[in-house]
C-alpha cells in the first residue's frame, strides 16, 4: 500500500470539483479559475480513494470508486455521467475521442469504452470476463491497455475497429503489466515490478506494440526497499523525455543520459502522470505540502512555484490529460518470423553495466519460470572465449539466463525474468549493460563456429527452427 | 495481404505515371510539381570570402559558384564550373578560388577579383576537394574514385605527381601553418572478409608533397570533413561508424549505425599518431551522418552538421578533450557520453553539409543542400538568425521529395540511419552485411551500386524483389528502419529518385568508345563461345550469357558455385556490371577482395565462367574490359 491508500476518503462526496471560483490557501496569485481559462481542456479522474501502485499489485485503485471529469473554460463536470464509474482517459491522436476504462454499473468489471467528445453516448469497445484498465491508443487504430488475469495484469492490444477484436497478448510472465505510455517511436511503455517478473520496486519498462524487444528503459534500477522507491506513472513529453515519479519526487528519463535525472519542480508529493500543454507548461497532480489530497495544478518547467488549477476537499484528482490533437506515434511494422521459438544472440555476456566479469562464463544456461517462481532449467549453451552464445528458446515463456564457469558454479545470474516472442530474433549487447552500450562491430565468434542456435527449449531434441 | 499488395500496386502505378511525366512530354502544372526542368541549386559547401563581405556557395545542382553578399543574402553572381562540383578553396592570397568538378575530373580556377574562369585544369578519377598551399606553389586534390590525391602545379595546373591516398579520397585541410595536410576518405579500406571496416587519414607533407603518415580509423566506413584548429593542435574528423557485422535484428541501441568524430592532435594525445573516437548519439536519439566540421578560432566549440538529421550538433571543445582525457579506454560505444560535451543541437533545413565560421567565430553558415536554403547561426546564442533562399524553383518536384526520403535518418527507428548511410552520396559503401530475416550469421550479403538501375531487376542477391518499391518499401520498413515507413506517395517519389540516378562517367573507357588492345582481348575473352583447348564453352558458363546486355545481366539468378556454408542457397541474381570497376569487394557476400579474386579464389571449379584455361595476363585483359562496363 502507498501512502496514498492510507489517506482514504470516508467521503465519497457529489461530483464537487472546485475548480476556480475560490480562492485557496495553496493558490498564490492568480485565481484559479483564470489559471484554467486559458488553457485547453483538461481531463482527469476524480476518486475518494487513489491507490496509484495498486495496480502493481493486481489490485484496485479506485477502491471507492472514480469519475472522468472534464475541466474546460473554469467548470469542471463528468465526462460519462451516465457511466457508475470512469477513469484512465487517454485522448484520441485527432483530440475529437476519449478512451477510458468505465463501469456502466457500480459492480460491473471495468472494460473499455470510448466517448466523442463533439457529444454523444459513451461505446463500449471492449470487454472481458475480468477487468480492463489504463487503455491509451495506439497507431493502427489498435489500443494497449492491462487485463487482469489469475498472475496479474497482463498487457494486451486490440484493434478498436471492430469490438476489441485481434486481441494480442504483448506480455508473457506472471506479474503486472500497467501501460503508462504509447511512446512516439511506436513502443509502450509500462510498469512493473522489478526485477521484471520477480519484484516488487515499481519500474518503467518498454516493449514493442508485437511484445517483442522487451527492455528496461534504463538500468539505473531503485535500489531502494520500499515500494515508495520506485518509479511509476512515466508519460513522454514533447521533448522526447519520459517525466515519472520516483517515490513521490518528479524525474525524468532524458535522451542523452543513461541514468534517471531530476525534475527541480516544487516541493510536493506528486502522482504522476503529467500532462503537457501545448506552451509546453506541465499539468500535474500533486499534494502540496500539508495537504491531504492531490490536486491539479499547472507548472512551467524552470520556475519555482506552480498554479493550483482544481482541487476536491474529497477525492484526489489524478491522470490529467490534454485535450489537444497530438502527433501520432510511429507504427511498429512487425518483423516476427512464424515460428514457436525464439532465437536470441548475446555478444559478449562477461560485459555488464557494473563491471566486466572476471570469471570466464565456460556455459550458459537457460531458466524457465515453473510452479510457484521456481526455476526450471531448459537447457545450456556454451559461451565461447569471446563471450558470445546463440540458444534457440521458447517463445513466449518467460527465461532467464546463468552464467556458470567450467566447473558449473554461478559466475552471473539474472534476478528477473523476460521473454522472446515467438519468431523473434534478439540481441544483447552483454548480461545487463543498459541501453547506452551499443554493440561493438565485429561477428561474434559463435556465429563463425555455427549459425545453428543451441537448442534450449527444453525440449530436448534438435535444432528446429533456428539458422534460418 | 491484399491491402499490402493494393499498395503495392498504387505504388508502381504512381512511379509510372511519375516516370511517364518526366521522361515522356506531358507536363503538369498542380503538385507534386514534375514540370520542373530548371535544376535546383543543392548547395553542398560554402566559404567566406578572406574579408567575410562574401559568401561563396558551391552549387552541386547548378554547376555554379554563387557569390552572396554575407550580410544581406543578395546574390550578386553566379560563375558556372564543371558537373557535379564537390569542393571548392581559397587561394591564401584570397586572389583565386579553385573548384574541385567531380564528374569533369577538372579543377575550375577562378579570378576572385573578376569572377571569371581562367583556367580548367585536368585532374584525377572524381575530384572532391582541392587546397594549395601556403607559399600558393602547389594545389593538392583529393579523387574519390581515384583513391589519391593529384599534386598539380598551382601555376600551370601541370600534374606534378600522384599521392597513394586511402579508399573514397574526398576531403582535405590543411594546417594553418602550412605544414600537414590531412586527407579523409568515404569508403573503407580493404579488410579482410568479415572484419571491421577501417579508414585512415592520410597525412601529408605539403611542402615535400609525401604522404609521411596513415592514421587507421578503425571500424570507420566512411570519413567525411577534417578541420583542423588554427593551432594546428586538435584535428576533427566526422565519421560514420557501421555495425554491419553484428546481425541487424534490432535497430535500438546503435544496432545500424553510430555517429562519431575522430579527434587527433597534440591536444588529444602526447601519442605521436593517437586518434580518439568521439561518439555523437544519444540512447533514443541519433545524429545521422556528420559531415562538415568547423572549428572556432578560439577552439572553444566545435560545429558537426548532421546531413541525415537535420541538425548541427555544438560541443563545448574543452569538456571534450577533459572527457577524453579521462577515458583512455574506447568508449564510441557509450551512447551516454555525448551529454558530457554536447551543449546544443541546431536545428537547420534538409541535408546540411558545408558550414563556414565567421573570421571572429562570432556566426557560422551552413549550406542545407535538399532545400536550397543556407542558414545562418549566432555562436553566442546557438540559434538561426537568418535563412537564406538561393534562386531556384519553388516547388518542390516528385524527384526532388525522392532525394529528400533517400538521404533523410527520419525513418528509422529513433532516427538512426537512412537511405544514404550504406549508399554514400547515392554510390555504395563497400560492406557486407548480415541481415536478420535470413538468419543471425548466414547470407552475408555484399552492398551493390544504385546507378543505372533499369533493366537491372529484380533486385536483393536472391533476387526476391522484382521491384524497387518492393525493395524500398514494406521489406525496408520491417527489416532495415524497424519504424514505420514513407507512405505510398512518398515511395514513388523515393523509386523515381532511385531510377532517375545515372551511371557516372567511365574513367576506364576513352571517350569514343574506343578500347585499348588489353581491353579488346578481354572482351573477345567475355564473348567466347569456345575455350582455349578448343572446347565449346556451355552457354550457361560464357560470361556474355549470364552478363549480358548493355547493364551486363540477363537479370536472372544462377548457382555459380560461389555458396558459403553460411549462405542458404546458391542460386544468384547476376549482377549488373555498371562501374564494376569501383564496386569492391565483389560476389554476393563480399569475399572476393578483387576482381581478380573472383576466378583465382573462388571459381575452381569454371562454375563461375569458364577462366582457369586461362593465363594471369588473360585474367588481367578481361578485367581490363570489365572495367570499361
Amino acid at each position: 500500500m502507498t501512502r496514498r491508500a492510507a489517506i482514504a476518503s470516508a467521503v465519497c462526496g457529489a461530483v464537487c470539483v472546485m475548480v476556480a471560483q475560490q480562492a485557496r490557501t495553496t493558490v498564490r496569485g492568480l485565481p484559479v479559475s483564470k489559471v484554467q481559462n486559458a488553457l485547453p481542456a483538461v481531463i482527469f479522474t476524480a476518486a475518494p480513494v487513489y491507490e496509484s501502485l495498486a495496480g502493481l499489485h493486481g489490485k484496485e485503485r479506485f477502491p471507492r470508486g472514480a469519475q472522468l471529469m472534464v475541466l474546460r473554460a473554469g467548470r469542471a463536470e463528468p465526462l460519462v455521467p451516465g457511466l457508475a464509474e470512469s477513469a484512465d482517459a487517454s485522448v484520441s491522436f485527432d483530440g475529437k475521442a476519449v478512451l477510458f476504462a468505465g463501469k456502466k454499473q457500480a459492480g460491473d468489471l471495468w472494460g473499455i469504452w470510448t466517448i466523442a467528445l463533439g457529444g454523444g453516448e459513451p461505446q463500449h469497445v471492449l470487454a472481458g470476463a475480468t477487468d480492463l484498465i489504463r487503455p491509451m491508443w495506439m497507431p493502427g487504430g489498435r489500443i494497449v491497455y492491462a487485463r487482469r488475469g489469475p498472475e496479474g495484469f497482463a498487457l494486451e492490444t486490440a484493434a478498436v475497429d471492430g469490438v476489441g477484436s485481434e486481441v494480442q497478448k504483448l506480455s508473457f510472465l506472471p506479474g503486472n503489466f500497467i501501460p503508462d505510455d504509447v511512446l512516439r517511436d511506436g513502443r509502450v511503455l509500462f510498469e512493473s515490478g522489478f526485477p521484471l517478473g520477480a519484484g516488487a520496486i515499481p519500474e518503467m519498462f518498454l516493449v514493442y506494440a508485437d511484445g517483442s524487444g522487451v527492455e528496461s528503459v534504463r538500468c539505473d534500477h531503485p535500489a531502494g526497499r520500499g515500494q515508495d522507491t520506485g518509479r511509476e506513472h512515466g508519460r513522454q513529453m514533447a521533448s522526447g523525455d519520459i517525466v515519472f515519479t520516483h517515490g513521490s519526487r518528479l524525474a525524468r528519463f532524458t535522451s542523452a543520459l543513461a541514468d534517471e535525472a531530476p525534475v527541480a519542480a516544487p516541493a510536493g508529493d506528486y502522482a504522476g502522470d503529467a500532462a503537457e500543454l501545448p506552451d509546453g507548461r506541465w499539468v500535474v497532480s500533486v499534494r502540496e505540502p500539508g495537504e491531504k489530497r492531490d490536486a491539479l495544478a499547472v507548472w512551467k518547467p524552470g520556475t519555482a512555484a506552480m498554479k493550483m488549477m482544481a482541487w476536491d476537499g474529497e477525492r484526489d484528482l489524478v491522470e490529467p490529460v490534454v485535450v489537444a490533437a497530438r502527433t501520432v506515434p510511429n507504427r511498429h511494422p512487425s518483423g516476427l518470423h512464424d515460428w514457436t521459438t525464439g532465437n536470441l544472440l548475446a555478444l559478449n555476456a562477461r560485459l555488464s553495466r557494473s563491471g566486466m566479469l572476471n570469471a570466464a562464463p565456460a556455459t550458459v544456461r537457460v531458466e524457465t519460470r515453473g510452479d510457484k517462481g521456481r526455476a526450471v532449467v531448459l537447457g545450456t549453451a556454451p559461451v565461447e572465449k569471446d563471450g558470445s552464445f546463440f540458444v534457440q528458446a521458447k517463445g513466449d515463456e518467460p527465461l532467464r539466463f546463468v552464467l556458470l564457469d567450467a566447473q558449473g558454479r554461478t559466475v552471473r545470474e539474472e534476478h528477473g525474468w523476460f521473454w522472446v516472442r515467438s519468431g523473434e530474433q534478439r540481441i544483447c549487447v552483454g548480461c545487463h549493460t543498459g541501453p547506452e552500450r551499443a554493440p561493438d562491430n565485429r561477428v561474434p565468434e559463435v556465429l563463425l563456429r555455427t549459425t545453428t542456435p543451441v537448442d534450449v527449449t527444453g525440449a530436448g531434441g534438435t535444432v528446429g527452427a533456428g539458422g534460418r | 495481404m491484399r491491402r499490402r499488395l493494393g499498395e503495392a500496386l498504387l505504388g508502381a502505378a504512381v512511379v509510372c505515371l511519375a516516370l511517364l511525366l518526366r521522361y515522356g512530354a506531358t507536363t503538369v502544372a498542380a503538385e507534386p510539381s514534375l514540370d520542373i526542368t530548371e535544376p535546383y541549386a543543392s548547395p553542398l559547401e560554402l566559404l567566406l570570402s578572406p574579408d567575410g563581405s562574401r559568401l561563396y556557395v558551391l552549387c552541386q545542382g547548378t554547376g555554379e559558384v554563387r557569390v552572396l553578399e554575407a550580410a544581406s543574402g543578395r546574390e550578386l553572381q553566379a560563375i558556372p564550373v564543371g558537373r557535379s562540383p564537390r569542393g571548392f578553396f581559397f587561394s591564401p592570397d584570397g586572389r583565386r578560388l579553385f573548384v574541385a568538378n567531380s564528374w569533369d575530373d577538372s579543377v575550375t580556377v577562378i579570378d576572385t577579383k573578376s569572377s571569371a574562369v581562367t583556367a580548367t585544369w585536368k585532374a584525377g578519377f572524381e575530384p572532391s576537394s582541392v587546397v594549395e598551399d601556403g607559399a600558393g606553389k602547389t594545389l593538392f586534390v583529393a579523387d574519390r574514385i581515384g583513391n589519391d590525391i593529384t599534386v598539380l602545379d598551382a601555376a600551370t595546373g601541370a600534374e606534378k605527381e600522384t599521392l597513394e591516398a586511402g579508399r573514397g579520397a574526398s576531403y582535405l585541410a590543411m594546417t594553418a601553418d602550412g605544414r600537414r595536410l590531412y586527407a579523409t576518405h568515404v569508403y573503407p579500406n580493404p579488410t579482410p572478409h568479415r572484419t571491421p571496416p577501417e579508414s585512415e587519414i592520410t597525412v601529408i607533407d605539403p611542402v615535400r608533397a609525401q604522404v609521411i603518415d596513415r592514421l587507421k580509423l578503425e571500424s570507420i566506413a566512411g570519413a567525411f570533413h577534417v578541420a583542423l584548429s588554427r593551432d594546428g593542435r586538435l584535428g576533427v574528423v566526422a565519421e560514420l561508424h557501421p555495425k554491419n557485422l553484428v546481425p541487424l535484428a534490432h535497430v535500438e541501441h546503435g544496432w545500424a549505425f553510430v555517429d562519431t568524430l575522430t579527434i587527433f592532435g597534440a591536444d588529444v594525445s602526447s601519442e605521436p599518431g593517437r586518434t580518439v573516437e568521439v561518439p555523437l548519439d544519444e540512447l533514443d536519439r541519433y545524429y545521422a551522418r556528420p559531415f562538415g566540421v568547423a572549428i572556432a578560432p578560439d577552439k572553444s566549440r566545435i560545429y558537426v552538421t548532421h546531413g541525415g538529421s537535420d541538425v548541427v550538433t555544438v560541443i563545448d571543445t574543452r569538456r571534450m578533450l577533459a572527457y577524453v582525457h579521462a577515458h583512455r579506454e574506447p568508449f564510441a560505444e557509450d551512447l551516454s557520453a555525448s551529454a558530457h560535451y554536447v551543449v546544443a543541437r541546431i536545428a537547420v533545413g534538409k541535408n546540411p553539409r558545408g558550414v563556414v565560421l565567421s573570421r571572429d567565430g562570432a556566426r557560422f553558415y551552413v549550406a542545407n543542400r535538399l532545400d536550397d536554403t543556407i542558414s545562418a547561426i549566432d555562436t553566442r546564442t546557438n540559434r538561426v538568425t537568418q535563412t537564406i533562399r538561393l534562386r531556384g524553383p519553388e516547388k518542390v518536384s516528385a524527384l526532388r521529395r525522392g532525394e529528400q526520403t533517400f538521404y533523410s535518418a527520419q525513418y528509422a527507428f529513433q532516427g538512426e540511419f537512412g537511405c544514404a548511410n550504406c549508399h554514400i552520396d547515392s554510390t555504395f559503401d563497400g560492406l557486407q552485411w548480415d541481415l536478420e530475416p535470413d538468419g543471425f550469421g548466414r547470407d552475408i550479403v555484399a552492398n551493390r551500386l544504385i546507378e543505372d538501375l533499369r533493366g537491372t531487376e529484380p533486385f536483393k542477391w536472391n533476387g526476391k524483389n522484382p521491384t524497387l518499391a518492393v525493395e524500398c518499401g514494406v521489406r525496408t520498413e520491417m527489416y532495415f528502419w524497424r519504424s514505420q515507413n514513407y507512405d505510398d506517395l512518398r515511395l514513388a517519389d523515393l523509386v523515381l529518385y532511385i531510377r532517375s540516378l545515372p551511371s557516372r562517367p567511365n574513367r576506364f573507357r576513352a571517350a569514343d568508345g574506343e578500347l585499348t588492345s588489353a581491353q579488346e582481348r578481354g572482351r573477345a575473352i567475355f564473348n567466347r563461345t569456345v575455350d582455349k583447348l578448343g572446347q565449346p564453352i556451355p552457354q550457361g558458363n560464357q560470361c556474355a550469357y549470364c552478363h549480358s546486355g548493355p547493364k551486363g545481366t540477363n537479370q536472372k539468378s544462377f548457382d555459380v558455385g560461389t555458396k558459403k556454408p553460411t549462405d542458404n542457397s546458391g542460386l544468384l541474381d547476376t549482377p549488373q556490371l555498371m562501374s564494376v570497376a569501383l564496386t569492391a569487394p565483389y560476389l554476393h557476400d563480399g569475399s572476393a577482395a578483387t576482381l581478380e579474386e573472383i576466378w583465382t579464389v573462388y571459381n575452381p571449379h569454371d562454375q563461375h565462367g569458364r577462366t582457369n584455361d586461362l593465363t594471369k595476363d588473360e585474367l588481367n585483359d578481361l578485367i581490363e574490359y570489365l572495367r570499361t562496363r
